[in-house]
């Protein structure tokens, strides 16, 4: 449904004639409800954009000099230099592995919960603790257990399997992480999932039965194909989800080894706050911006599809 | 009769279904178990459980609470307590700021109504952590740093609560707020004893939201709470893991203590949660 006919069908909860009546002093009153929230906009979304986006073209010569404009000067840099262009790669790699790896997982979650079985609930509550407790319980805990003379290797060497390096290595790092964060979102994403599963009308299985289709025929020509707009949700909000991934770098690998975990929510911080160089970390957190409000408003699209 | 949307048709096929659904639950609750089980145990146990593999990795050998004794009687108490103040703070107030605006926008039908809507929700759907960076430069200006306020102020404006709680709020019939306004009701107590007692569901969702958000939050207090005196736990956490002399002991029980409150909030709303979270849906 385009965004017009679904403006119009809300507009229609009341004759026009009402709302002509009331029309003046409801806008009064609404800028009253809407008031504080219209503050915090302000205050937490606004300000700090605009700051971002004007320190972005400023650089100082020190800490205490004024800063001078400078144009694209910051961007440029970014740019020029092969750090930047690594950490896109790295995030790039980071997105391209975990979004199907998570989804897939997800998908196979929700078709399992979707049946019924003994502990069913306690299998649900299982998947979900890890997605209300701090990103930060899940990282020291899968910390541990990654360090080379930890579980996962005495588990791996007991069967007769080398020992991994995993946080330690360039080659393991970025997909020890995977593992970590897909422990914490699966679940999460999995409720979407079988949320979606839910809607699919029955009628639609009951008509595949009477023509005799079994259960893969249903998955592929009925499940799948009307899980479509949920599925698209799921990966939208899983893309912005990964993109601000912060947590275990910060904790565990600060972007190493070799720069092989220097996922770009990382490096705005990094940049920003270790390194101190504000307006390279401003030009960088405006990049990341201008990607997440555009993949946030077709997110917002979606969920709004998802209701009408 | 079964329909082929379901795996579990004959016998040995549900067996099928509930031992894969088990095991992959297992999985996930394994880091867990392992957790709960090593905030147990005395440092010679842990250390010899850890490597190489014992059958006692998941059985503590001992038994003791001096790991939770030693942590709440250090700072990591306080940031604990630091953790639960500011997310009960960040649950009421970001309950009321948000239903008020869904109530603005879901019952008052002006001009550009939808607008507004689509900035506002917009606007705090886009993931705070990716301005945390700017703004914290911001508050560090104002004085906002170290303190509770600058803590909690993010937290409670949050794109999903809002969106949630209008859909929610349009779904209630305008004739019962067109008959209390008759009956001279103000538009305040139209909200507050008409839509809000009505809308119980959607409120658990929106506050499940908030909750989460703030309970994990961990960039925004890393910028902003530098002292110990407002420092939060999961902060606290993270420093007990990168410190000079590690204690596992120490790691395993702080991380069972953060994971406890949002454990017990799923158990006590398990009905609510599948059903509103999954039509909120936001992990800060």
């Amino acid at each position: 449904m385009t965004t017009a006919t679904r403006v119009n069908r809300e507009a229609g909860h009341q004759p026009a004639s009402r709302r002509r009546r009331r029309g003046g002093g409801i806008w009064k009153v609404a800028l009253l409800f809407l008031a504080p929230t219209v503050i915090l906009l302000f205050v937490l979304r606004v300000i700090p954009t605009i700051g971002a986006v004007i320190e972005s073209f400023q650089r100082s010569a020190s800490r205490l000099a004024p800063p001078r404009f400078v144009g694209f000067d910051n961007y440029v840099d970014l740019f020029s230099d092969g750090d930047f262009a690594k950490v896109l790669g790295v995030t790039g790699l980071f997105i391209v592995i975990i979004i199907p790896f998570q989804v897939a997982i997800a998908v196979l979650l929700a078709v399992l919960l979707n049946e019924r079985f003994p502990g069913l609930g306690v299998v649900r509550v299982f998947i979900f603790v890890p997605v209300a407790a701090p990103a930060a319980v899940a990282t020291v805990i899968w910390g541990v257990a990654f360090q080379p003379q930890g579980p996962i290797n005495a588990v791996l060497e007991a069967v007769g399997l080398p020992g991994q390096p995993f946080l330690t290595s360039p080659d393991q790092a970025l997909l020890s992480i995977i593992i970590l964060m897909s422990w914490i979102g699966i679940g999460y994403w999995t409720l979407f999932l079988v949320a979606g599963l839910q809607d699919i009308p029955i009628e639609l299985y009951e008509a595949a039965s009477i023509d005799g289709a079994g259960w893969w025929r249903c998955f592929f020509s009925i499940t799948l194909p009307n899980l479509r707009r949920t599925l698209s949700f799921v990966i939208v909000a899983n893309t912005v989800a990964s993109l601000i991934a912060f947590v275990p770098i910060a904790i565990l690998t600060k972007g190493g080894p070799a720069d092989s975990t220097r996922l770009i929510m990382f490096d705005t911080y990094n940049n920003t706050f270790v390194l101190g160089d504000v307006n390279l970390g401003q030009a960088e957190v405006t990049i990341l911006l201008i990607a997440l409000i555009a993949i946030t408003a077709l997110q917002f699209r979606l969920l709004g599809k998802e209701k009408s | 009769m079964s329909l082929p949307n379901k795996i579990g048709t004959t016998r040995p096929r549900r067996v099928i279904v509930a031992i894969v659904a088990w095991v992959i639950a297992i999985l996930f609750a394994l880091p867990l178990v392992w957790m709960l089980s090593g905030s147990f145990r005395t440092k010679g146990d842990l250390f010899s459980s850890v490597y190489p593999f014992s059958p006692n990795i998941l059985i503590p050998r001992t038994f003791t609470l001096d790991n939770y004794a030693s942590l709440l009687n250090g700072p990591f108490a306080l940031s604990v307590f630091n953790s639960i103040f500011v997310t009960t703070v960040t649950v009421i107030v970001g309950l009321l700021l948000s239903s008020m605006a869904a109530f603005a926008l879901a019952q008052m039908k002006f001009r550009g109504a939808n607008i507004v809507f689509a900035v506002i929700v917009l606007s705090f759907l886009v993931p705070f952590d990716a301005i945390a960076v700017p703004l914290a430069n911001v508050f560090r200006d104002w004085g906002l740093s170290n303190s509770y306020i600058g803590l909690i102020l993010p937290g409670i404006a949050n794109g999903f609560a809002i969106f949630v709680l209008r859909q929610f709020f349009l779904g209630i019939p305008g004739e019962l707020a067109e008959a209390a306004r008759m009956d001279g009701l103000s538009w305040w107590g139209i909200f507050w004893r008409i839509y809000l007692p009505l809308s119980k569901p959607a409120l658990i969702g929106a506050g499940f939201t908030l909750f989460l958000f703030q309970w994990g939050a961990y960039l925004w207090p890393l910028l902003v709470a530098t002292k110990p005196s407002v420092q939060l736990g999961p902060i606290a956490l993270a420093n007990l893991a990168t410190s000079q002399e590690v204690n596992f002991g120490a790691i395993f029980a702080g991380a069972v203590l953060l994971t406890i409150v949002p454990l017990v909030l799923l158990l006590v709303f398990q009905r609510h949660f599948t059903a509103s979270l999954a039509s909120t849906g936001s992990k800060g």
